[in-house]
């Protein structure tokens, strides 16, 4: 159906979707992580540890990464529940390191030379847009149910919250499990798609773009996970595929100077393999911090959408 | 042996301490992980070795003169252009910017120095002192010097000039100081090139230490600094400048008892412990003081 | 009213609360009959708000007990407090900004509609997938009719930051109502708002006693605190130094020698 380039952006874009959602159910009480990549580790290994080592077949190797890393969560959870703000961050990230020096050392999954032959999973792009469509469904009822209230609250005023009745610690933690379930399916899937990963795979700059894509796209509707990770991974491949129409231009029109060397700086500045294109990623970045702090897709954003429903429940 | 691993351990620190001395201080006055202050660092050492490669009169001091000025420079243009500009009213903004600042310096660096790892020529000539079983070369002694004197620097310029005091008292609430007649945003800005500056002397003397510089250099470092900052506590300047030595020493020995993979555990543990159990790290937080 | 019964409604005995060396609270005890509208009252940093942040559980006392419908409250966390029936408001109103009025009164609800939160993760995510649970219809419904008891129904749809003061208070009124408390602890309920809807709250507060809730009172506006309460508690320093009707209390000499210098008289 798709060509073969297409299909593996398209994968890693899955991918990196689920990773965000994974990274917003914490950040939906006001949790920061920067270990999502972490978590990604461990469903990876827990996942090809059940397929390739025990070769039992790929939906238990996804469900022992989800739980292998939902339990993990938990347990970083707890000490989470103690710090905030940039020593919640900073925890996180200590995890993450730890992972990745486990992961290191740990023989029975290569060490090193990292984990190699886990079986490849012939219609990842099925199995992946099928997880990201039950999230958007689940996160879509959350933010229309009393769970998903509470979370809202956590976030906001947790004293608040838990004058309102909201068992704060018991929330707290049921996020940081889930989006830790939620980043290990992710792990799972990057995996059994590249049948090889190793500490590097997971290392903390994954963990930082994670957290850009929920807050490029938006933290505040459920929307922005979908819209950020989408947009973040697809830009480079706008930006090559801006190349196309150049192509068009008659040779006529640009072969003589100055026109030939702007062509040839704009063309060779799109191309797919050069850093320059990460240049103009990380500027888009701070651009898009100075012009839409909030993100692109904020709560009011998605209100207008939400008018049929409103009138419907209004009556 | 153990004498010779702490001589080990404070070369490693003293690096440790310049860059999360501005971590500490950007911090301090911001709030502010800054995120891009390892690409700082990173640029600083690139910087430093093609002055060193450039020009047929530079010797190491130029150097470092060099990599201060242009790492000062990008300091400016950091605070102006990514972080003055951002709201904020949202706390997590000024972050993403940083860290899109740190795609942009990495990438750049790539584009312009290459992916790969590069030399860093000898600069100064190795004579190798025995000091009873110690043996000391040149070059650390170099390195601990300028590392040294560059504290004595900052910690005089923030005590006795009344731009450090204004430093301080914006560290301390930027109403209050405001009130006082503090020209706030200058006090950033300052701040950013102050840090940055150190941060280019510490990507130098790194250069001179390994020999060796990469592009990818700086996330290790950021990431160590930041332990660095916690351990020494959120805004503490002289605290930075202890833990930063106190974390080379720690990891250089339990590198050479127990190997270079436990040493990394080793710090994050350290890491997880103290936000755990003394988030105020070992000298308590405090606003920027001269010590 | 009807007099005290054998058991108090809620009874604190020998609260101590310190921070450092200041006693916010120094062996206060508090009686509150049922379906009474008791007034806490006493100049600035008397200790009215910490009295009532060991009630609601914010905060652990360093001595003392409290007990509720004679159940000793120790050490319970404020929602569980809450599960019991003790609702409270905050003097510095603490609204959830990003949220609407109605979905703020939702949340308010939220105990009752989901003890466990397990069970409303499986119906967040399992019930009728495409629709809404049925209890969320009804929450909202319930919601709606808190709202037009506090006369903010049509302000429902509104970012609860956007409202104006007076509104914002009584949206915290409406919010801890939706939690359907047997005891509301309403910290300085009129402060900001003018007059007219000072006397609306005065109305409102008596309609919510008639529903059978007990109120507990913080406040300043005198007016307000000696035409609606059944009994007083005056509060100085940390120490009880009256309690008593109306009439008693005001004319306590130790009461109003600690509201001399104050503005505003009794």
């Amino acid at each position: 159906m798709f060509d073969e380039y297409l299909r593996s952006v398209l994968i890693f874009a899955g991918i990196h979707v689920i990773a965000a959602y994974s990274f917003y159910v914490p950040f939906k009480t006001g949790q920061i992580s920067l270990g999502q990549a972490g978590f990604m580790g461990v469903g990876a290994y827990a996942a090809g540890i059940v397929t390739a080592k025990l070769g039992l077949p790929f939906p238990l190797g996804l469900l022992a990464g989800g739980v292998a890393a939902g339990l993990v969560g938990v347990g970083v959870g707890f000490p989470a529940l103690r710090i905030r703000g940039i020593y919640l961050l900073l925890l996180t990230l200590g995890f993450a390191e730890i992972v990745q020096v486990i992961i290191l050392t740990w023989d029975y999954t290569g060490g090193a030379q990292g984990f190699q032959n886990i079986p490849f999973l012939e219609n990842a792009l099925v199995w992946i847009y099928a997880i990201v469509a039950v999230l958007i469904v689940f996160f879509a009822r959350l933010e229309r149910s009393s769970l998903g209230r509470a979370m809202d609250a956590v976030h906001e005023d947790e004293m608040a919250a838990e004058v309102m009745g909201v068992d704060v610690v018991r929330v707290k933690l049921f996020a940081f499990g889930l989006g830790a379930f939620i980043a290990g399916l992710a792990g799972a899937l990057f995996a059994h798609y590249s049948t090889y990963v190793d500490s590097v795979t997971f290392n903390i700059l994954i963990g930082v773009e994670i957290l850009m894509f929920v807050l490029v796209g938006g933290g505040f509707s459920y929307w922005g996970p979908l819209f950020g990770a989408m947009f973040l991974s697809l830009l480079p491949e706008f930006l090559r595929a801006l190349r196309d129409p150049m192509e068009l231009i008659p040779v006529s029109w640009t072969e003589n100077a100055p026109w030939n060397r702007v062509y040839e700086v704009v063309y060779e500045f799109l191309d797919f393999e050069n850093e320059k294109r990460l240049i103009v990623y990380g500027l888009v970045l701070v651009v898009m911090m100075i012009l839409r702090p909030q993100g692109l897709i904020t709560r009011n954003t998605m209100r207008p959408f939400r008018f049929v429903q409103r009138r419907m429940h209004d009556a | 042996m153990l004498g010779q691993q702490l001589i080990n351990g404070l070369m490693l620190g003293a690096s440790y301490s310049l860059v999360a001395i501005g971590y500490t201080l950007i911090f301090g006055v911001l709030r502010l992980l800054h995120f891009a202050h390892g690409e700082v660092f990173m640029v600083g050492a690139f910087i430093g070795l093609h002055v060193v490669l450039w020009f047929a009169f530079a010797n190491i001091y130029v150097a470092i003169a060099g990599a201060m000025v242009v790492t000062a420079l990008l300091g400016w243009i950091v605070a102006r252009f990514a972080v003055q500009p951002v709201d904020k009213g949202y706390p997590l903004a000024p972050l993403i910017s940083t860290i899109g600042v740190t795609i942009v310096l990495q990438n750049l660096a790539i584009n312009i120095f290459g992916g790969e790892q590069v030399a860093f020529p000898e600069t100064i000539e190795q004579i190798l002192y025995r000091i009873g079983p110690l043996t000391i070369s040149s070059v650390q002694i170099f390195i601990l010097a300028v590392a040294l004197l560059s504290m004595a620097a900052l910690w005089l310029f923030i005590d006795r000039t009344r731009m450090g005091r204004a430093i301080r008292a914006t560290s301390e609430s930027h109403e209050t100081a405001a009130l006082l007649g503090v020209d706030v945003n200058r006090v950033v800005v300052v701040t950013f090139v102050v840090a940055s500056a150190l941060a280019g002397i510490a990507g130098v003397l790194d250069g001179v230490k390994n020999s060796a510089i990469t592009p990818h250099m700086g996330l290790e470092v950021a990431v160590k600094a930041l332990v660095v900052m916690l351990l020494g506590g959120l805004g503490n300047v002289p605290g930075a400048m202890v833990a930063g030595i106190l974390l080379g020493m720690v990891e250089i020995l339990t590198a050479s008892y127990l190997g270079t993979s436990v040493r990394d555990f080793f710090t994050f543990v350290i890491l997880i412990l103290l936000l755990l159990y003394r988030p105020t790290g070992l000298f308590g937080t405090r606003t920027i003081e001269s010590g | 009213m009807p007099e005290s019964t054998a058991s108090p409604f809620l009874r604190a005995a020998g609260l101590t609360k310190r921070f450092g060396g200041f006693h916010a609270l120094r062996d206060v005890d508090i009686e509150v009959r049922e379906r009474a509208i008791h007034a806490v009252i006493g100049p600035n940093g008397a200790g009215k708000t910490t009295l009532f942040n060991l009630l609601s559980g914010v905060m652990a006392p360093d001595s003392g007990e409290i007990a509720f419908l004679d159940r000793p409250l120790g050490r319970l966390r404020p929602h569980r407090r809450a599960a019991l029936g003790i609702a409270r408001t905050f003097q510095n109103i603490r609204l959830f900004g990003h949220m609407t009025v109605l979905e703020n009164v939702m949340l308010g609800e939220h105990w009752r509609i989901y003890p466990s939160l397990w069970r409303s993760f499986v119906k967040a995510s399992l019930h009728r997938p495409l629709g809404e649970a049925r209890e969320e219809t009804e929450m909202r419904r319930r919601a709606l009719e808190t709202l037009e008891f506090v006369g903010l129904a049509d302000r429902r749809h509104v970012m609860a930051t956007d409202l104006p003061y007076g509104e914002q208070r009584l949206l915290e009124l409406g919010r801890a109502l939706a939690m359907e408390p047997r005891l509301l602890l309403l910290d300085e309920p009129a402060a900001g708002m003018n007059i007219r809807e000072t006397e609306d709250l005065d109305a409102l507060i008596c309609k919510v006693r008639d529903r059978g809730v007990t109120v507990v009172l913080v406040e300043h506006d005198m007016n307000l605190v000696m035409g609606i309460s059944d009994r007083i508690t005056v509060l100085n320093f940390g120490d009880k130094i009256a309690e008593g009707s109306p009439s008693e209390v005001q004319l306590n000499p130790a009461v109003i020698e600690a509201y001399l210098g104050e503005e505003g008289t009794l």
